[in-house]
């Protein structure tokens, strides 16, 4: 390492102290809960060849203390407070107070020694995926070793051999503590950076969570039915945008611990190619282009891309329940029947009822009907022309010309002439077009 | 247990006897307006809570004056108390009893009169010969029945003692029934509303299903099931329409109304649990020292005590009758007079003085019984008032805000679309079901607190207490569990 290299380093490590403090300041504000709350800045230099820094939108890197050549970190296994998105939160657990956990991030050849203290109230231990390193220390308690008790604090120690996008989770009680949140991203970048250097590096960790409406806690019992889908364990609106330049070449690391369900992840305004897994690299001649990806269950994916088209573009998983927020689908559709008919009855008997869905159920959030306490159903976020009707696994791409000047906040302004609107009925008559046209 | 003595009975009967005394010689009539204002004398502090008793007076048992009244309570929806008064007036089976007091009366009557003398006349005239025609006159008179005469009378008055003590019974037991007979009328009218209420939801889901169906977003089955639960709905409207009718008719028997008079209303629900219960200390004393019952069997045993007494001095005191005679022998008259005394050598009524023993006896025991019997039922009625009353409150103060609370969080699940309206039905129909379980808990405390009032009124037969209602309400919610989502 240069010594260029070692103050970035260096200023990598400050920046994290500050997640170091918050989580010493209480568990419950250590990941900010606004989508956006400060500028996006071009990530710092933190590994060989101009490696940039992975940002984690909503979450925290793991702060390192170099000891005899060792990078020792601490990763606290608790119960957290956590906020899916203003007006639903939840009795989580996670690791240094948030969930997911803070992102691992070190260099291909770095020693880490990583303390796992425990804080909850059953065992635990900490696997780290993807990762080989020597069976010991691969965490599947009563294989590798035994759990690491309430209050005690077990090291793993170990030296990154091979770089590329992995995550780390329990292996005890897999089911309760991966539903409630335990997990979070590892990322060891290569010794010698492979591929185009990119400006910007981002990882989200996708999960899934049963809360139903009224509830604090994550049902860990959960096969199916999951309603509140997250990137970094937050559900638009609270999704933090990845802001990026126009022509920058950007990396999106993705991995998936959710429960059950794989996640077809779709970016609107350009195509990218998959450029790893949690195995290794993809050879370029493997490549493809893609806007859609598939994230399965226990796995990483990662996507690079050169994004030409500035504007506020959509990313979400395209499985349409994940991308709706706590709504059940257990009741009756309504879809086309009289309303009318059904309140005048019900409404007798039942004064607040009212009869939706009839028409669709697009716009409910609208409604402004009372909901159950510590519950998000049918919110979405609000867009520059309206409600945006998805929620859950939904963040924005914000490509920008000048990016380092935006704080994610603000909508795209799109040049005259180039948004979709009302058609003129005089060009689409000269168009030939006849709304009334009738078929069938 | 309360002992017993007759001369605590002698007196009410007292102008009962001097007024019918004075009818000697003369007409005959019915005691009844004595009769009357002597068991009004006997309820006395005994009468119940709240209801003076009104028309029970001879005025008020004859004729029109009874008649207005009856007209004029019955303008106004009905209560408690005043469908006592009418009962009280216009019952014909208390009007019965009346006159069955009469009987005692007139019996008591009978006995308080001394035995007639017997005057006997002769005539003779011989056959053959001049002598002039003879006559001979004489005097006989039964002392012995003159000596018996106010032991006859002692048993007659403890008999009508006895009778007065059933009459007034009887005036208490027809207040009581005819309060627990409005209390079902008024529980039968709120059922017969909350059925209705039921019904109205069912066709709510039906209704629902029906215009689901025709945008075909639900299938045949749902549907069906629906049209099933109105068709549960309706029949228990019918039931409850029933019930209401049975229990208009049983009031009716009891205010003693036929035709146009049986369109009476009620417009008040059945009243809220009462606290005010008394604190329990000397609650059996007092049943016991009120008791109409014991008094009637105290009046029994004195009458068989005085019938054995009679009995005794029959046995014993030989037949006396004596008399005076006068014979007319030609132109003059000879006096003389005589005494028959018959000889008690075996006839002593020795069979009538057991009966009479026996009797007295098996009063004694159904005495002693009848006072456990009360005590038993007091503390029965007692607990059963403050059980039906705090599973009242217990209903109206948490269950039914529960089911509401239940409601109101299902249509904010409804709201956030975790279940569908046939959920929000549901949680409404579980509030009717829990108002109904108040209105049938309520009547039960009603019940039992007319019991208790009973009770402590003086009066132990014909006591409804009945067998506990035993809820059958499911644990059901009503609310759906939360639909699951995505």
């Amino acid at each position: 390492m240069d010594r260029r290299q070692f103050i970035q380093l260096g200023a990598l490590a400050g920046g994290t102290l500050v997640a170091s403090h918050a989580l010493a300041q209480g568990q419950s504000h250590a990941v900010p809960s606004a989508p956006v709350s400060a500028r996006a800045r071009t990530p710092s230099i933190v590994a060989p060849g101009g490696q940039v820094a992975v940002t984690t939108p909503n979450g925290s890197t793991l702060p390192w203390r170099k000891v005899g050549g060792v990078k020792v970190g601490h990763l606290v296994a608790m119960p957290v407070k956590h906020t899916f998105a203003p007006g639903l939160e939840v009795e989580a657990w996670g690791y240094n107070g948030s969930t997911p956990g803070p992102t691992i991030e070190a260099v291909e050849g770095d020693r880490l020694r990583i303390y796992v203290t425990n804080r909850l109230p059953e065992p635990t231990t900490v696997h780290w995926h993807g990762l080989i390193i020597p069976n010991g220390m691969d965490g599947v308690s009563g294989l590798n070793q035994r759990p690491i008790a309430p209050g005690e604090t077990f090291a793993y120690e170990f030296t990154l051999n091979q770089p590329g996008t992995y995550m780390y989770h329990p292996h005890y009680d897999e089911m309760t503590q991966m539903a409630l949140g335990m997990m979070g991203m590892f990322i060891v970048h290569p010794k010698r950076p492979r591929g185009p250097r990119v400006v910007r590096d981002f990882a989200l960790m996708t999960h899934e969570w049963k809360v139903l409406p009224g509830m604090r806690r994550p049902d860990p019992n959960a096969m199916s039915d999951f309603n509140v889908l997250t990137f970094n364990s937050k559900a638009f609106p609270a999704t933090e945008p990845l802001v990026i330049g126009r022509g920058e070449r950007v990396r999106i690391r993705l991995g998936n611990l959710s429960a059950m369900d794989h996640h077809p992840i779709h970016l609107h305004g350009l195509s990218f190619e998959m450029t790893g897994t949690d195995g290794g690299f993809v050879p370029e001649s493997a490549r493809y282009p893609e806007t859609s990806i598939l994230v399965p269950v226990g796995s990483t994916r990662v996507i690079e891309f050169v994004a030409d088209e500035p504007g506020d573009w959509a990313m979400h998983c395209h499985m349409t329940h994940h991308v709706m927020n706590q709504m059940g689908h257990a009741a009756p559709v309504t879809l086309g029947a009289d309303a009318r008919a059904i309140d005048r009855r019900v409404q007798a008997l039942v004064p607040g009822y009212m009869t939706m869905g009839q028409d669709g159920m697009g716009g409910m959030e609208e409604m402004g009907m009372p909901m159950p306490a510590n519950s998000i159903p049918m919110k979405g976020g609000k867009g520059p022309f309206g409600p945006i009707d998805m929620g859950g696994m939904f963040t924005l791409l914000k490509v920008r010309e000048n990016p380092d000047t935006e704080d994610g906040s603000g909508w795209y302004v799109h040049p005259k002439g180039t948004v979709a609107d009302k058609a003129d009925p005089v060009r689409m008559d000269a168009d030939g077009i006849n709304p009334d046209v009738r078929f069938g | 247990m309360k002992t017993w003595s007759s001369s605590r009975w002698k007196r009410p009967a007292a102008g009962t006897l001097v007024a019918s005394m004075l009818t000697l010689g003369g007409c005959v009539t019915v005691p009844l307006a004595n009769d009357a204002r002597d068991v009004h004398t006997t309820l006395g502090a005994r009468w119940m809570p709240g209801g003076p008793v009104v028309g029970l007076t001879s005025e008020a048992l004859r004729g029109e004056d009874a008649d207005a009244a009856v007209r004029a309570l019955l303008a106004q929806p009905l209560t408690a108390d005043t469908a006592v008064r009418i009962a009280l007036l216009n019952n014909r089976d208390l009007r019965a009893a009346m006159h069955e007091l009469g009987v005692a009366t007139g019996n008591l009557v009978q006995m308080s009169l001394p035995p007639n003398p017997e005057v006997e006349l002769e005539m003779r005239k011989p056959t053959r010969g001049g002598q002039p025609l003879q006559g001979d006159i004489g005097l006989e008179y039964d002392l012995s029945e003159l000596i018996l005469l106010p032991q006859r009378r002692g048993v007659a008055q403890a008999e009508r003692t006895a009778a007065r003590a059933l009459t007034a019974g009887e005036v208490l037991h027809l207040a009581y029934r005819t309060r627990l007979g409005f209390y079902e009328v008024q529980a039968r009218h709120q059922q017969l509303e909350l059925r209705n209420r039921a019904l109205q939801v069912a066709q709510a889901g039906y209704g629902t299903a029906v215009e689901l169906e025709k945008a075909g977003n639900v299938r045949a089955l749902e549907v069906a099931t629906e049209r099933s639960a109105v068709e549960s709905a309706r029949l228990a409207v019918a039931e409850a329409e029933n019930a209401l009718l049975d229990s208009r008719e049983a009031l009716n028997v009891l205010l003693g109304l036929f035709g146009p008079r049986t369109q009476w209303t009620v417009d008040s629900p059945l009243a809220d649990p009462v606290n005010d219960l008394d604190s329990g200390e000397g609650l059996e004393a007092r049943a016991i020292e009120a008791s109409l019952d014991l008094a009637e069997l105290r009046g029994r045993m004195e009458a068989a005590d005085r019938r054995h007494g009679l009995a005794r001095t029959e046995g014993f005191l030989p037949h006396l009758s004596g008399g005076f005679h006068g014979e007319k022998d030609e132109d003059r008259w000879e006096m003389g007079a005589h005494l028959t005394v018959g000889l008690p050598l075996f006839d002593r009524k020795q069979g009538v003085r057991m009966a009479a023993l026996s009797s007295r006896e098996s009063l004694k025991a159904r005495y002693e019984a009848t006072a456990t019997a009360i005590r038993a039922s007091l503390r029965q009625a007692r607990g059963r008032v403050e059980s039906t009353g705090r599973r009242a409150r217990h209903v109206r103060d948490v269950l039914l805000p529960a089911r509401r609370q239940v409601l109101d969080e299902t249509v904010l699940q409804y709201n956030a679309m975790q279940v569908g309206v046939f959920e929000v039905l549901r949680a409404q129909a579980a509030v009717t079901d829990a108002a109904s379980t108040y209105v049938e808990t309520l009547l039960d405390h009603h019940r039992a607190r007319s019991a208790l009032e009973q009770l402590l009124a003086g009066r132990h037969q014909g006591l409804e207490l009945g067998s506990i209602r035993v809820s059958s309400m499911s644990a059901s919610s009503g609310a759906a569990a939360a639909a699951d989502a995505h």
